[in-house]
């Protein structure tokens, strides 16, 4: 018999039983961990029948340390798993940035158009996301950042779910749209420019909607709303959360 | 769809289409521009498509959901042709009385009706409607008839019959002669001539050469061209394509504001159906002409709108203004000759060439020719977009167009031009409007933004309003107009806090001034326009303001008091209740009193008091007046109030 030994989930065993588990592991298409674990549940239902009380302690002691073992490995193993998905969803990011990039033929003429299209898609700019269009585009990230720091439509801080614009134009101005955005900052508890720390809404001011006829315009996610009243805004506000 | 190879496939193409829509009688135009579509005008065409399916009239009865009617204060609208009955504020539940009186039994629906309360009497028909019997829409008219999501629309009424008649008998250099001849000169703002411009292109060394179509629209207060881009995006392709014809460049832009959705999703669709219909490519109707566009988006920047800033955006930096020595129509895009119009003056380019320049020229003004669509918005009646011919008084527009100022209040100004512009007071209500007289009382007409402002607007805050914004708009490459603009904004921000001092007045013109002479670019130099015209015609405000720490047209916040008149006051409790800060205290019964140091001034109390108490005070200056003793009982008696 060979007498070589290996270690599986901290355990040692020996080939034969290694083929056996491996053949288990097969059948049941569990993790070793997570057979390992289940072996250790029979044992415990097979032994707590058995009489002799010195044995089932010492057997016990046994079982504890080797699930505690197990169980070390398997927090490990999570471990590992939220790397893999944070990886993963990096790598989502990014590839879904790639597929903008190449929409537009990653040409660098088009930067202000990508960054547009990804700010469309994740609601800000973020610093992953730039790097990697300035590797692609070979455009210096200075250039990058001038360009995504000049424009009002672009925000490098994530960006509430919803959106309030309460609209500046000047037919706007002149029929009291001070006043509205005094009423809408205190419904919102925000500052033009600023969002909660919940990520539910970010409050923005915008020069023209070109829908002067409603003047004074807010828009709540998208729809337009002429002159709300305090109590209204409250209302969509919520409505839209 | 088949290819279009030929010019004399395309007038069959029209021939056959016009047959297969011969069965329609009556039609409906429900307008889904971005006015109509905030007062959810797609339920009302989805009512019209359900209620004419409903009872099955779809090859009699068509339903077009098209692009701006102009009469945006009216909004959802629905046009019936041929008799061009307007109906105003429909609601989907008014549909089937639509079509069951007028489209089946030509019965008017008289509630539906624009009411002429000068007149008292209803009108039915576009020339009967005060808003709309001084127009000439020859741009704007068109979009009526089209959706502009589907080509077939525009080559029904005549659309790319200007290109096939340029591509098929006049020579690049005729085209040219013709806009020379028409007179044309640019929408954007600036009124420079377009076809002296497009023969500097064209004879400037270097390949390949571009033409664009600027819609980025940045004045706040002026839509027109977004509602020519996404009402009839056709039309201006037409005419970018004439414009490269004459010019000779095979590649064009259009440059758009991010913020108009419409606009970014109807111009695809109608480059992509020119396409499919060999419009637009190479080999354009057999000619051997090829041409193509690409769109880019604006991300937000006023100063982008500015030719050399728009040409830098193009190539995909900051959108920055450059000196021009050397102009973009013979250095643009990478160095190219590019040549650079707004969206109106493409739109009329079609319209010259099928016209001829003699038709132009009999619209219009000495100076001015053809047709100018303004948008009529602030305190004025009826607002909307208007589309007349060059030479009209600004009280004809604002009057008899705009049916004079809301709530019948005073007259104080019309601020046009944008922030570019001035504000013109009464006096000069009779001037015609053109590109020099407007520039002769030191405003400008620029791309056509008329904001009319009424007693209750502060013309100081009018010109902090446009310096905050040009200020905030200022991109920072020159000193003039970034520190100029900082020290001017600084000033009047002061004045409408109350802070101002008298030597204030003389340092806003001297700055004024410089900026002037100085700056680098368009906006920098046109900056202190709106400073200085309220500055001459309205100094009496800003004494006001300086002097007594008064805004004579309550608007200031920071000087401006409200207050409840015991007397009127019927303890209601509506004002309490919305207050956003808590700042009024009161009882059942008891007179309300308003905490001043709570505040915040956001006239919620002023808004919400019933009108038949206006307890309510807005004063233009404090201290306000010492409130009554908390307790007091309430004389009035609130009636039904809650």
């Amino acid at each position: 018999m060979d007498k070589t030994k290996s270690r599986i989930v901290g355990v040692r065993v020996n080939k034969e039983q290694e083929t056996m588990l491996s053949q288990l592991q097969k059948k049941s298409k569990l993790t070793k961990s997570e057979l390992l674990l289940k072996g250790l549940e029979t044992l415990a239902e097979y032994y707590s029948a058995d009489d002799g009380a010195e044995q089932q302690e010492e057997m016990q002691t046994a079982l504890q340390r080797l699930e505690k073992e197990a169980m070390s490995h398997m927090v490990s193993l999570k471990k590992i798993r939220r790397k893999e998905e944070a990886i993963r969803e990096f790598v989502r990011e990014i590839r879904k940035v790639d597929e903008i990039i190449d929409r537009h033929g990653c040409k660098a003429s088009m930067l202000i158009q990508i960054l547009l299209d990804v700010q469309k898609q994740n609601n800000w700019l973020s610093k992953s996301a730039l790097v990697w269009i300035s590797e692609r585009l070979k455009v210096p990230m200075t250039r990058i950042m001038q360009v995504a720091s000049f424009y009002t439509m672009f925000s490098l801080a994530p960006q509430g779910r919803q959106t309030v614009q309460v609209c500046l134009g000047t037919a706007c101005h002149v029929r009291g749209a001070n006043e509205l955005l005094t009423r809408t900052q205190s419904v919102l508890n925000l500052k033009p420019g600023e969002t909660d720390p919940e990520l539910k809404h970010t409050l923005k001011t915008v020069n023209c909607l070109g829908c002067c006829a409603l003047g004074p315009v807010v828009t709540v996610g998208g729809a337009y709303h002429s002159n709300p009243s305090v109590a209204q805004l409250k209302e969509l506000v919520e409505e839209h959360e | 769809m088949k290819k279009l190879k030929s010019v004399k496939d395309l007038k069959q193409f029209q021939k056959a289409l016009l047959a297969e829509r011969k069965g329609i009688k009556k039609s409906v135009a429900v307008c889904e521009g971005t006015g109509c579509h905030a007062y959810r005008s797609s339920a009302v065409a989805d009512a019209f498509v359900k209620e004419i399916e409903k009872r099955g009239l779809e090859k009699e009865i068509g339903v077009r959901r098209t692009g701006c009617h102009g009469f945006c204060e009216r909004g959802p609208m629905a046009k019936i042709f041929p008799e061009k009955i307007f109906y105003f504020q429909v609601k989907p539940e008014d549909v089937a009385e639509i079509v069951e009186s007028t489209l089946l039994k030509n019965k008017l629906v008289e509630k539906l009706l624009f009411f002429d309360d000068k007149t008292g009497k209803h009108c039915a028909y576009q020339h009967e409607i005060p808003f709309y019997k001084l127009q000439n829409s020859v741009v704007f008219g068109n979009n009526f008839m089209i959706n502009p999501r589907e080509i077939e629309d525009y080559i029904t009424v005549g659309g790319y019959s200007a290109l096939a008649k340029a591509l098929s008998g006049m020579t690049p250099e005729e085209v040219l002669e013709e806009i020379k001849k028409a007179d044309l000169r640019g929408r954007g703002g600036g009124g420079f001539p377009a076809g002296v411009k497009w023969e500097t292109t064209r004879n400037a060394p270097g390949e390949p050469k571009y033409v664009i179509v600027n819609a980025d629209e940045g004045d706040p207060g002026a839509y027109m061209d977004r509602s020519v881009l996404e009402g009839n995006p056709h039309s201006v392709l037409e005419g970018l394509m004439l414009g490269a014809y004459a010019i000779g460049s095979d590649q064009g832009f259009v440059y758009v504001r991010q913020e108009y959705t419409n606009a970014i999703e109807n111009l695809p669709v109608a480059i992509a159906q020119a396409k499919q219909l060999g419009l637009l490519g190479d080999n354009i109707l057999g000619s051997g002409f090829s041409f193509d566009v690409t769109i880019h988006q604006g991300a937000g920047a006023f100063v982008s709108g500015e030719s050399s800033a728009l040409m830098t955006a193009i190539e995909g930096r900051v959108g920055e203004p450059r000196p021009k020595y050397t102009r973009t129509a013979v250095k643009g895009v990478w160095d190219k000759p590019s040549n650079l119009n707004n969206v109106e003056t493409w739109a009329n380019v079609p319209l010259i060439i099928n016209n001829g320049s003699d038709w132009f020229r009999s619209l219009g003004t000495e100076g001015s020719k053809g047709t100018k669509i303004f948008s009529l918005v602030g305190k004025v009646k009826y607002t909307g977009l208007v589309e007349v011919p060059m030479g009209l008084t600004l009280r004809q527009i604002v009057y008899d167009i705009g049916g004079g100022i809301r709530g019948d209040k005073k007259f104080k100004a019309v601020q046009t031009g944008g922030p570019s512009g001035g504000c013109i007071p009464e006096q000069f209500l009779d001037l015609p409007v053109d590109f020099d007289e407007l520039s002769k009382v030191g405003s400008m007409m620029g791309s056509g933004g008329m904001i009319v402002m009424d007693e209750e607007t502060c013309m100081v805050d009018v010109a902090k309003y446009f310096t905050n914004f040009l200020a905030d708009e200022s991109c920072g490459k020159c000193i003039p107009c970034r520190e100029g603009l900082r020290q001017m904004r600084r000033i009047l921000r002061n004045i409408t806090e109350g802070k101002g001092k008298e030597a204030d007045l003389g340092v806003l013109e001297e700055v004024g001034d410089f900026l002037k002479e100085v700056s680098l670019c368009a906006l920098g130099q046109t900056a202190a326009n709106p400073v200085l015209s309220t500055l001459e015609y309205f100094r009496s405000e800003y004494e006001a303001h300086v002097l007594h720490k008064q805004c004579p047209a309550r608007v200031c916040q920071s000087l401006i008091v409200f207050s409840i008149d015991p007397l009127k006051c019927s303890a209601c409790g509506t004002c309490r209740k919305q207050c956003p800060t808590d700042a009024i205290s009161g009882d059942k019964k008891l007179v309300h009193i308003i905490d001043q140091s709570k505040c915040i001034k956001c006239g919620t109390c002023f808004q919400v008091c019933p009108t038949r108490f206006s307890a309510v005070d807005k004063l233009p200056g404090g201290p306000a007046p010492e409130p009554v003793a908390y307790g007091t009982k309430a004389v009035q008696k609130s009636k039904g109030g809650n």
